[in-house]
Parts: C-alpha cells; sequence; structure tokens
C-alpha cells in the first residue's frame, strides 16, 4: 500500500464529534491534539520530575534539565542582557515546546506538531504582539524610533517603510522557516520510504537496491535530528533577539 | 456559518482518508482546533515552567552556586588563615634562633670571662710564689754568704792559731776575710 507522502501532516478528528463550538468554530480533538498532549505532559513531567531531587550533585536526569535551563538563559542574557531574563519561562516554555514537538515528530507513525503552519504562525504572532506591546509599555511611543534609522531626512523617506515592512516580514520568516523546515524533511523521509517500499514490492534485484533508499533515510534521520534541535534553538534565540530590540531599541551594541 | 463549518469539517475527513484532500497544512478547516490546542497546552507548560520547573531549577542552580563560591571563600580563608599560622611560626622561630644565639654568646663570654679571671688568678699567684720563692732564695742566699763568712772567719782565726799560734781578734779575721773576697 503506498502511502501519500503529505498523508502524514493531515490533521484528523479522533473523536467524531466536535467537543464544543468557539465562535462558530468547531473544536475537536485531533491526532494533533494528542501528539500537543503527549508532548506538553512529557515535558512538565521531565522538567518537574527531574528537578523533584533538587540534588547539590545532580542525577543524569536533573543534569539534562539544568543544562537545558543555563543554556536558555545564557542564550538569553547574551541576546536581549539582564532585563531579557524577565521573559525567561516564556522563552524557556518556547523552546521547550518547540524541541520536544520536533524531536517527537523523529518517532515513527507520530505527528509532528511543528509541521502545521497554523501552529507556527500563531506562535509567531504571539510572539510579535508580545515585542510589540513589551517595545510600547517600555518607551511609549519611543519605540517607533525602531522603524526610524540614522539617516539623511530624505533617506527616511525609503528607509521608514523598508523597516516597518522588514519588521512585519519577520511574522513570515519566522513561523515558515520551522514549519518549512519540518515539513520538507518528514516529506522527504516519506517519499525515500516509500522507494523503500515500491522497490521491495517489485521483486528480483529491485528488492536488493531497496537498501539504497534505506540507508538515505538513516541519513536524513539524522539530519532531522539535528534540524530538530537547530530549528527549535533558532526559533528562540530569534524570539530574544526580537525582544532585545524591544527592550533596548538599537542602542543594545 | 456554523453549519458550513461542521458540515465542511466532516465532509472533509473522507475526503482525506484517501489521500488526495490537496495541502493538509493549509486545510484552513483545521486552523479552529489546531489553534485551540496550542493555547491550551502551550498555557499549560507554561504555567508548569513558569511555577514549578523554572522555580526549581533556579533554586537549585543558585543554591549550588552560593555552596560553591562559599566553600572557595572558605577555602581562601583557609589559606590565609595557614599561611598567617607558617609566618607566625618562621618569626617565632627566628626569634627563638636569635634567642638561643644571644643565650650562647652570653654563657660563652661569662665563660671565656671566668677563664680569663681564673687564668689571672693563677698567674697572679704563680707570680706571687715566684717573688716569695725569690725572696726566700735571696735570704737563703745572704744568709748563706753570712754563714760563709763566718766560717771563713772562725777558719781564719783556727789557721792563724795553728800556723803562729796567735790568737786573732775576730774582728781582725773579719776584716781580713771581708779583704780576701772582694767584697
Amino acid at each position: 500500500m503506498a502511502m501519500h507522502p503529505m498523508e502524514q501532516f493531515e490533521v484528523k478528528p479522533l473523536i467524531e464529534h466536535p467537543l464544543f463550538q468557539i465562535g462558530g468554530h468547531d473544536i475537536y480533538f485531533t491526532n494533533q491534539s494528542l501528539f500537543m498532549v503527549i508532548v506538553v505532559a512529557v515535558a512538565s513531567l521531565f522538567f518537574t520530575l527531574a528537578m523533584s531531587g533538587k540534588r547539590m550533585v545532580p542525577s543524569r536526569t536533573q543534569s539534562m534539565a539544568e543544562v537545558s535551563y543555563e543554556f536558555v538563559a545564557n542564550m538569553i542574557h547574551s541576546a536581549a542582557g539582564d532585563d531579557g531574563l524577565k521573559f525567561f519561562p516564556f522563552i524557556f516554555t518556547t523552546f521547550v515546546f518547540v524541541l520536544f514537538c520536533n524531536v517527537f515528530g523523529m518517532v515513527p507513525w507520530s505527528f509532528t506538531v511543528t509541521s502545521q503552519i497554523a501552529i507556527t504562525f500563531a506562535m509567531t504572532a504571539f510572539i510579535i504582539s508580545m515585542v510589540i506591546v513589551v517595545g510600547f509599555a517600555k518607551h511609549g511611543l519611543g519605540f517607533l524610533k525602531l522603524f526610524v534609522p540614522e539617516a539623511p531626512i530624505y533617506l527616511l523617506i525609503l528607509l521608514v517603510p523598508i523597516e516597518i515592512i522588514s519588521f512585519f516580514t519577520r511574522l513570515v520568516s519566522l513561523s515558515v522557516r520551522l514549519f518549512a523546515n519540518m515539513l520538507a524533511g518528514h516529506t522527504m523521509l516519506a517519499v525515500f520510504a516509500g522507494f523503500v517500499v515500491m522497490l521491495g514490492a517489485a521483486g528480483g534485484i529491485l528488492s536488493i537496491l531497496s537498501v539504497g533508499p534505506m540507508l538515505m533515510i538513516i541519513a536524513i534521520m539524522l539530519l532531522e535530528l539535528l534540524v530538530a534541535g537547530l530549528q527549535a534553538y533558532v526559533f528562540a534565540i530569534l524570539t530574544c533577539i526580537y525582544l532585545n530590540e524591544a527592550l533596548h531599541l538599537h542602542d543594545h551594541h | 456559518m456554523i453549519d458550513a463549518g461542521s458540515m465542511n469539517a466532516t465532509t472533509e475527513q473522507p475526503a482525506s482518508h484517501e489521500g488526495s484532500g490537496g495541502f493538509p497544512p493549509f486545510d484552513t478547516s483545521t486552523f479552529p482546533s489546531q489553534i485551540f490546542w496550542l493555547v491550551v497546552t502551550f498555557a499549560f507548560l507554561f504555567v508548569v515552567m513558569w511555577r514549578v520547573a523554572g522555580p526549581r531549577m533556579n533554586g537549585v542552580i543558585t543554591t549550588r552556586r552560593n555552596k560553591i563560591n562559599g566553600d572557595i571563600a572558605e577555602a581562601q580563608k583557609h589559606r590565609g588563615d595557614a599561611e598567617a599560622a607558617s609566618a607566625a611560626y618562621q618569626t617565632a622561630l627566628a626569634g627563638a634562633r636569635a634567642r638561643a644565639n644571644a643565650h650562647a654568646e652570653e654563657t660563652r663570654k661569662r665563660i671565656g670571662s671566668e677563664i680569663d679571671k681564673a687564668r689571672a688568678d693563677a698567674d697572679a699567684k704563680a707570680h706571687e710564689a715566684t717573688v716569695a720563692a725569690e725572696a726566700r732564695i735571696q735570704a737563703m742566699r745572704t744568709e748563706a754568704r753570712t754563714s760563709m763568712t763566718a766560717a771563713a772567719q772562725d777558719a781564719a782565726i783556727e789557721i792563724v792559731n795553728r800556723l803562729t799560734g796567735e790568737t786573732v781578734s775576730a774582728s781582725d779575721a773579719a776584716a781580713a776575710v771581708k779583704a780576701a773576697s772582694g767584697s
């Protein structure tokens, strides 16, 4: 049975009837919902149980939790300075959520939550809105200086619209980067898996040739694990950089 | 609107099961469910990180950092103490050595002066004895000379008496002896 490579990205209700409605939209409990719940449950359990010992000399799991904590704390500190640390819980949650979703997506027959543009765009929209709110809360109307670079006045006519466009382009770049990376990797895996099945089913010498795409799958799996970690990191650090602009405008050099 | 949404969602499912439903991530009928569950799960994770896991990790890391810094400070203090003790020991040692040297020097001087004094005493005593002995010798010599003169006198008187039969007076004999001895 040949599987369509895109079938893995379909969001299908697991419970046939909608749970309830919000603003006229039906809310289903879907395969994606299930994996989000699993991811969040695993992440919550991991980070609470790993730290439950509160040991001075950490166990392996406690050490992993602490390393990720310090990794994110250092990332925020270097990208957004001391006052960026107020946003630690949010950025840490974002990093952990994206990382766990990406890594869980590597498990065969699982669902990759971050391969949905709706998810990544919703997260990005929230982040950009938060940046704007923080910017206006901290600098008032002075936050608008973010869009006014130091340049002669006649150039500003050109530069200000460019700055504004580039600011809002982040909505697309941040969300599509994560979504496209996850989607492309998993599509590639499915395509090569399809080759294995097709060659295996063909019989004879072609069955032996199916080793080729099988090895490719292993290689891409390793690459995708790297991408899973990397994209979570990129997503988190870009959030820090955008927050830094809201907190310090252009003066943080 | 409500009916259209639910109709869309319910009629879409059999189509997508056959694997022909276009590009699944752009299927807008699933968006409300996706965003709803994203908000619920993300908010849950956020609260767990913010209220439970984060403070725990922060607490452990801060405690450990304080403990390590405290231990290092304490170790520094102990090292300072050890260095101070070592310096005090060296000072005490130097002082003791100086005292011992001074004591030895003093003793040496005292013994030296005692030896000098004893030597001087002995010298003085020897000198005294020498002087006394010389005096005695002188006295004995004088006495011997006197007795020799007297003996010579007697002998002269006796010789003259034997030879001439004359008796010479003691004073003449003495004068003659004196003249003969040339002194």
